[in-house]
């Protein structure tokens, strides 16, 4: 990836927002060494690093994608507040928690969670659980048509069906398997 | 049971891709159908899952090339591991400074006090000599002479070292100096009253007090028949300057008056818990009782300064009271108790010592 650079932060962030995968590249490698110090720092190894960073990403990008979100700070303080939150979760979990952490950072304290993680870790499990019970071909079609929006058409001639009628009864018997598999992991 | 048909309509209302028509009298099945509206919820929630995983997988993979990219890059210019060396030392600085300044205070002072030591050492060694007698030169004489003579006359003395020892209860405890028996395997003490009967017995250590350089024995032999009482008490309080005094002792074989008075309330550099005596000592006289005029015990010999002619050291016998009490009573065999009542402050010099010579002991150390 060759080197982009954004006039401003309110450039990079509309990037983002717009879907930019570059400009979340920058964003991604800019701040990573911060969090990597950050959390060495308070008895993490970089593994744990770079899965508290992810995490922190996704619901920075996530949130990026929310029309009713707006970013009131930094992105930089933004995605230092939020791997710092979920680093200090992680600590209490394991009960490692001394009631100090060295901040390397200006950050915003979290009142409420931005998201609701319990929940949507759940979802996560059972649906990747789901899904690789379920296997090929139903992945791809159940995929090509609920997210990549293919029609029924496009999917008959992609996976080779003589007509679209086979393939609608295809994808048919794969949502079922999925949806049967699915609750029986998730319970709502 | 939900069909084919019916399923392909619960997706594309929430798809929201329904033509409005349908829409309201799908809507309306819903409110009767308690089962196809819950399909529609789960279908709704589970569609939703579905958009969140892979949209989550996806970006996983992303910032998973994003982290190999960073790693390559931050290979070519490794600014993190000076971020991290410069973050590092700004953090425990403090800390370090400490460290280092207790590492650095304990090595030299590691350093000057072992070398100060030893030079204390050596002027200890230099100044002060223990008067304890040791066997070697005179074995070696005695086989030097034996082998001249061509006579075997080496039995006659195989102990190690030998120095002088007191009686301080009448149930055989004996007083003697802790370098005297330091490394002795065996201990016998020998005495010789003035009816000249000569008793040999057992003994063994009970206490060693490396501070005070004073050991505690006790005979255990059989043949040891205990005492009716003590003739002389021992004196706790400090003797004044000038005041005479005299020793029994044992450098050599047979029991050797000498006398003198007390030359100074410190020993040897100071050390406040000696007297210095001007009595002629030797080795052999380590040990030794000392007594004032009235025949109170008032110290213990223990060594003289070979550089000053003169200059004997005797511990102070207060220290003697004070050592018997520390030590535990579980350690020791029978009770003991020290001598309290002096039976012979009215007798003449000579008489005193015709009461003492049998408490006095020759202590023979013996070495495996």
């Amino acid at each position: 990836m060759n080197k982009v650079h954004f006039q401003s932060e309110e450039e990079l962030v509309m990037a983002i927002r717009q879907g930019d995968e570059r400009a979340l590249g920058i964003v991604y490698k800019t701040y990573f060494p911060m969090i990597l110090h950050f959390i060495t720092h308070n008895t993490g190894t970089e593994q744990e690093a770079k899965d508290i960073y992810q995490e922190a990403m996704m619901i920075f990008y996530e949130n990026m994608h929310d029309p009713d979100f707006e970013l009131s700070c930094k992105v930089k303080t933004y995605v230092y507040s939020v791997s710092r939150r979920l680093w200090l979760k992680k600590l209490t979990q394991r009960n490692k928690y001394v009631g100090k952490i060295d901040d390397f950072e200006s950050f915003i304290p979290f009142v409420k969670d931005e998201v609701d993680p319990e929940e949507q870790d759940a979802q996560f499990k059972a649906m990747n659980e789901a899904l690789s019970q379920l296997g090929e071909p139903c992945r791809t079609i159940l995929e090509d048509f609920f997210i990549n929006d293919f029609s029924m058409q496009q999917i008959t001639d992609k996976m080779g069906y003589t007509n679209t009628d086979n393939a609608k009864n295809q994808k048919y018997k794969c949502l079922m398997r999925l949806k049967k598999i699915f609750f029986s992991k998730y319970q709502i | 049971m939900i069909t084919q048909e019916i399923q392909e309509q619960i997706e594309s209302y929430v798809a929201e891709k329904m033509p409005a028509a349908e829409k309201a009298s799908f809507e309306k099945m819903m409110q009767q159908d308690k089962h196809l509206a819950e399909a529609v919820r789960q279908h709704q929630v589970m569609v939703n899952s579905f958009a969140t995983f892979s949209r989550r997988t996806k970006l996983k993979k992303q910032f998973d090339s994003f982290h190999k990219e960073w790693k390559e890059e931050s290979k070519e210019q490794p600014f993190i591991y000076t971020y991290g060396v410069r973050a590092f030392w700004r953090n425990h600085m403090t800390t370090v400074a400490v460290a280092a300044s207790v590492a650095v205070i304990t090595v030299f002072s590691t350093i000057f006090m072992t070398n100060y030591l030893r030079s204390l050492e050596h002027q200890q060694v230099s100044n002060y000599a223990e008067l304890k007698k040791e066997n070697n030169h005179i074995k070696k004489r005695l086989s030097d002479i034996s082998a001249s003579l061509q006579q075997d006359v080496t039995t006659a003395a195989d102990y190690a070292a030998s120095a002088t020892g007191f009686m301080i209860s009448p149930n055989g405890y004996i007083v003697t100096n802790r370098h005297v028996v330091s490394g002795a395997d065996e201990v016998y003490v020998e005495s010789t009253n003035y009816e000249n009967i000569r008793q040999r017995y057992k003994a063994k250590v009970i206490h060693k007090d490396q501070k005070l350089d004073l050991a505690l024995l006790k005979i255990s032999d059989s043949t040891f028949k205990p005492l009716a009482y003590m003739p002389y008490a021992l004196n706790t309080r400090e003797t004044d300057l000038g005041e005479s005094v005299y020793t029994l002792a044992y450098p050599r074989e047979d029991i050797v008056y000498g006398d003198g008075a007390i030359s100074a309330h410190t020993g040897n550099d100071g050390d406040t818990s000696k007297y210095q005596i001007s009595v002629p000592v030797n080795p052999g006289n380590s040990g030794a009782p000392l007594l004032d005029a009235k025949g109170n015990l008032v110290g213990i010999v223990t060594g003289k300064n070979p550089n000053e002619d003169g200059a004997a050291f005797a511990i102070k016998s207060k220290h003697l009271f004070t050592l018997v009490q520390e030590i535990p009573a579980d350690s020791l065999l029978e009770p003991l108790t020290l001598p309290r009542k002096n039976y012979m402050h009215y007798l003449r010099r000579p008489d005193q010592i015709k009461k003492l010579q049998g408490l006095v002991f020759n202590v023979k150390v013996y070495k495996k």
